[in-house]
């Protein structure tokens, strides 16, 4: 993989979570915003290979924990494990892509209940936040509509085409 | 049978990050928000807020877009309630002088000094917590305008937080509605303390601790004397309450301030040390921090350390 894309797709995650902090913090329909680093993640994650997409779901956790109140690795150990989900899963969508608008809804519900299950077990209080289901379906429901813009972008800064015939051969 | 060549590579790798990022977790939380964590947050804030003003100042017109359409809709609504607004404040102002020099008066009844008096350092906010569960917000002035660790935060309703983490341009204040954080409250009416506690969004939990006292709808909550100065509004009671029996009394209360929009605010420069908010919090009949191992005393307004201190509440006791 080119180091350019590589720079790129780094570049696109800080960017992401500049946005997410900025411009989500007054467009808040409903009192919530989508979740835009997971979304990047998931969008990115489909055209990676499986190392540098797990790195890139491990790299993006850190820097949302770096810039969020929660333990460092926390958020770290949520997008690596929605990287290992689209890995697991990007061919079947290719094959359906109808599929993909509840892909990335159940993926970011997932994740974000991941993130509240074990904040929770680690101490913060997460899961006796009144507004819960809120922040979980909210955002998910964002990512979804989001990600007819966020996908074809992030298959366009990729060079679009991946060559492989299994989910984890580069 | 289960073997090491069993497992891909990619799903080794993802078992890695695993166990990285829960050492990560256990180091952090161990840590108690000191060490190599905290210094990476600080670094990586001072790095980033650059970033964050370009971002911003490119994506106004984006924002500023659906804000206006927002606002649209809203236009005729907000009319009319500004009209009526304008009815009753006309109504208030009559009415406030009269109130205004009985408050002074049990203001130093009580000993209580108004937190006008404290300097304070005007800042915008720069960003808001990059997930949906961090009440957060990040604003534009840090140690080199003055702000410090613990300092309050209000806007022009009353109590917004308190900064936990300062680098030189830009410091981290935690919303008074995070789970984590108790404040405690005396209600302006009469005199009665308890606490306040975050429940993430949406109303917060006042617990007061003389069962017989009484809560009305629209009461008052100020903060009492303990960490933040006395007398900076906070909540206002939801709804009225009655005690549950033996224990102390618990009713919901909306925040005053504006935390859902908040645009502007005041870092007031007042802190106080551990032991000092521990004397206040005796002498005001305040709950007790239970003392763990190794952990440091809980605040009367505190954000609790995960895992490190654990607040108990002990019904019954008049302050």
């Amino acid at each position: 993989m080119k180091v350019r894309r590589l720079i790129a797709t780094a570049a696109i995650v800080v960017i992401a979570a500049a946005v997410q902090t900025t411009m989500f913090a007054t467009i808040r329909p409903f009192d919530a915003a989508p979740a835009l680093v997971l979304l990047v993640v998931i969008a990115f994650a489909r055209h990676l290979p499986a190392e540098a997409a797990l790195l890139l779901g491990f790299g993006a956790g850190i820097l949302q924990d770096l810039l969020s109140d929660s333990a460092l690795g926390l958020w770290a150990l949520v997008l690596t494990t929605v990287a290992f989900f689209v890995l697991r899963f990007r061919d079947r969508l290719e094959d359906d892509f109808s599929l993909i608008g509840p892909f990335v809804f159940g993926v970011t519900a997932g994740g974000l209940a991941l993130f509240s299950v074990l904040s929770t077990i680690f101490g913060e209080k997460t899961l006796a936040d009144v507004g819960l289901i809120k922040k979980v379906l909210l955002p998910s429901l964002y990512n979804m509509v989001l990600a007819a813009p966020i996908l074809p972008f992030a298959t366009w800064v990729l060079g679009a085409a991946r060559r492989r015939s299994t989910p984890f051969q580069l | 049978m289960w073997r090491p060549s069993n497992i891909d590579r990619p799903t080794g790798i993802f078992v890695g990050l695993l166990v990285l990022s829960l050492a990560l977790v256990t180091i952090d939380l161990r840590a108690s928000g000191e060490g190599l964590g905290s210094t990476l947050r600080d670094g990586a804030q001072a790095v980033f807020a650059p970033v964050e003003r370009v971002v911003a100042t490119g994506t106004r017109p984006i924002a500023g877009f659906f804000e206006d359409l927002s606002n649209l809709f809203s236009l005729a609504a907000d009319n009319q309630r500004l009209r009526d607004q304008v009815t009753d404040l006309q109504r208030q102002l009559q009415e406030t002088e009269s109130v205004r020099i009985r408050v002074a008066e049990l203001e130093a009844l009580l000993g209580v000094e108004p937190p006008g008096g404290l300097d304070s350092i005007a800042a915008s906010v720069l960003a808001v917590g990059v997930s949906e569960f961090d009440q957060v917000r990040v604003i534009d002035k840090g140690s080199a305008d003055g702000v410090g660790v613990d300092m309050p935060v209000v806007d022009e309703g009353g109590l917004i937080g308190r900064v936990v983490a300062v680098t030189n341009d830009v410091a981290r204040v935690r919303l008074i509605t995070d789970p984590t954080v108790n404040i405690a409250v005396r209600i302006q009416r009469t005199g009665e303390t308890g606490v306040l506690t975050g429940r993430g969004s949406g109303p917060m939990v006042l617990e007061l601790f003389n069962t017989d006292a009484a809560v009305v709808e629209g009461d008052l909550l100020v903060t009492a004397d303990g960490r933040f100065p006395a007398g900076i509004p906070v909540a206002r009671v939801r709804e009225a309450a009655r005690a549950e029996v033996g224990f102390s009394l618990r009713t919901t209360a909306d925040p005053v301030a504006g935390l859902t929009s908040i645009d502007f605010v005041k870092v007031l420069v007042f802190t106080r040390d551990e032991a000092t908010v521990t004397d206040l919090e005796d002498q005001s009949g305040l709950p007790l921090p239970v003392p763990t191992e190794g952990g440091t005393p809980s605040e009367g307004d505190s954000d609790e350390a995960p895992t490190t201190s654990t607040t108990t509440t002990l019904g019954g006791s008049a302050p």
